[in-house]
């Protein structure tokens, strides 16, 4: 699906009474992706996570277009066609198990419990994350593992966006080229976006990558 | 989406996650029958004569109170219920993930209390139980279908005013001066623990400003007097204004609370 953003910006108000400046978080953002993977770099707080919740509908722009598909998307549309993975696993319940806490956001996204399960188990081999590990309370699973159920949390709802912020964080060895594999699998049919600072795995995941500096990705292209 | 699907997944998460504190369940159980206590043997001191203010509804202090504790116990959760799970996803970071989804803001107002609804449903059926069975309490005389409309109605409303309050959380996060409103002065002015007959005028006027003065008043009636439709019709009125203004301003209110929220970038934050 053709994702095609212009001009998008992202302004953050500064909290009442600080005497700090809004934060300009976008300025302007230019973006076209299609069908498959495209990569974004850029370094720490050049607007990579806010164009990305941006994009799944999370935040509301104040200016700008975002066209999907070749229509308009508000934030509305834009939550029920993307899918999105934060780069923090702070997002969970904590004291649910894995399997209860993707059963749950597979309802919110529209699944059945069944299809949640089924598929949950599926992503989870295809990861390196056992059965025992699906069963155990949210809080007693490693970083890496949280990150795990973070993914299968997104690549779940087989959105037509796919938006994947810093996904390798915490993966081991094994693991990376899995979710390598499954990203791979998922730009067949749908637009995925992926952030990371690793440049290697960036050009492993995406032929194509682009760069933000500044709220902005600049002109001429893929870097 | 499948709105039942959407409730059943918060009931089914919320009572996993109350599960998981099996202390905090069973002292809260045990803090209800403290409180029925205390009444019991308030209502025992001052043996079985009836106060003037209480002839009026055709109840001894200890049924009065014991009524009216387990009616605003249910109509209150409606009221509290909102801010405190909304809070409480804000400071687990869940609420963006939460609203990261094609969930609708009334399928989400639907869904994010049900689970405080059900428990207090149970509550409600154990002070029945004890009510009966334990206190010996007389409900012989009410008139349960005019009493379910009362519950009915005040329940709603009430639920708009936790709506109203939760609108508070999501702008400010801490900070919430209509649940303060409500936790102090309802109790204090609405008839739950004495008949507001007993207040002076002036504040007796202001209890008249409050939904639970008229919810709590026409419950009692009904309960203990067998009171009808055409005997508490003022109240019914009230509540359903309350009603007709409340529910579709609080649900308005927090859809632009959580526009205001992902326009801010506010979702995320505690």
């Amino acid at each position: 699906m053709l994702l095609e953003v212009k001009g998008l910006v992202k302004v953050f108000p500064a909290p009442v009474f600080t005497g700090t400046a809004p934060l300009r978080a976008l300025a302007g953002a230019d973006l076209t992706a299609d069908t498959g993977v495209t990569g974004l770099g850029g370094p720490n707080g050049s607007g990579k996570t806010t164009l990305f919740k941006t994009l799944a509908g999370i935040l509301e722009a104040d200016g700008g277009t975002i066209m999907l598909g070749g229509e308009a998307a508000d934030s509305r549309r834009l939550r029920a066609m993307a899918a999105y993975c934060p780069a923090n696993p702070r997002s969970f319940y904590f004291r649910l198990s894995a399997a209860e806490n993707l059963r749950f956001f597979g309802a919110l996204a529209g699944l059945s419990p069944s299809e949640a399960a089924a598929s949950a188990v599926k992503l989870a081999a295809r990861l390196g994350l056992s059965a025992a590990d699906l069963d155990r309370r949210f809080d007693r699973l490693s970083e890496g593992n949280m990150q795990k159920i973070s993914l299968i949390r997104s690549f779940s709802r087989r959105a037509p966006l796919l938006l994947l912020d810093e996904p390798f964080r915490g993966l081991d060895g094994i693991s990376c080229r899995g979710l390598l594999e499954l990203i791979a699998e998922a730009g067949l049919s749908s637009t995925v976006l992926i952030t990371s600072h690793s440049r290697e795995l960036l050009s492993a995941a995406a032929a194509r990558t682009l760069r933000i500096e500044n709220g902005r990705v600049p002109a001429g292209g893929p870097q | 989406m499948n709105a039942a699907r959407v409730i059943a997944a918060f009931i089914r998460r919320d009572f996993l996650a109350e599960r998981s504190y099996r202390l905090s369940f069973a002292l809260g159980a045990l803090a209800t029958l403290g409180n029925l206590a205390v009444f019991y043997f308030i209502g025992k001191l001052f043996g079985g004569a009836m106060a003037p203010q209480l002839e009026y509804f055709g109840a001894g202090y200890f049924p009065y109170v014991f009524t009216a504790m387990a009616f605003f116990g249910y109509i209150g959760t409606g009221a509290g219920s909102y801010a405190g799970r909304l809070r409480l996803e804000q400071t687990q970071g869940t609420l963006e993930a939460t609203l990261s989804t094609p969930l609708g803001v009334i399928q989400l107002l639907a869904a994010m209390s049900a689970w405080n609804f059900l428990f207090a449903t149970f509550e409600l059926l154990i002070y029945a139980l004890v009510g009966i069975f334990i206190f010996k309490l007389d409900f012989a005389a009410a008139n349960w279908p005019a009493a379910a409309l009362v519950f009915f109605l005040s329940a709603a409303c009430f639920a708009a005013l936790g709506i109203l309050s939760s609108c508070f959380v999501m702008l400010f996060k801490r900070g919430n001066p209509l649940a303060w409103l409500l936790n102090n002065f309802e109790g204090l002015l609405g008839g739950v623990y004495f008949p507001v007959a007993v207040l002076p005028a002036w504040l007796a006027a202001v209890s008249n400003l409050l939904p639970v003065t008229y919810a709590v008043r026409a419950f009692q009636l009904t309960v203990h007097k067998g009171a009808g439709l055409s005997a508490i019709k003022g109240d019914l009125l009230a509540l359903i204004i309350f009603d007709a203004v409340l529910i579709p301003a609080s649900v308005w209110l927090f859809g632009l609370s959580v526009e205001r929220a992902r326009k801010a970038g506010t979702l995320g934050e505690y």
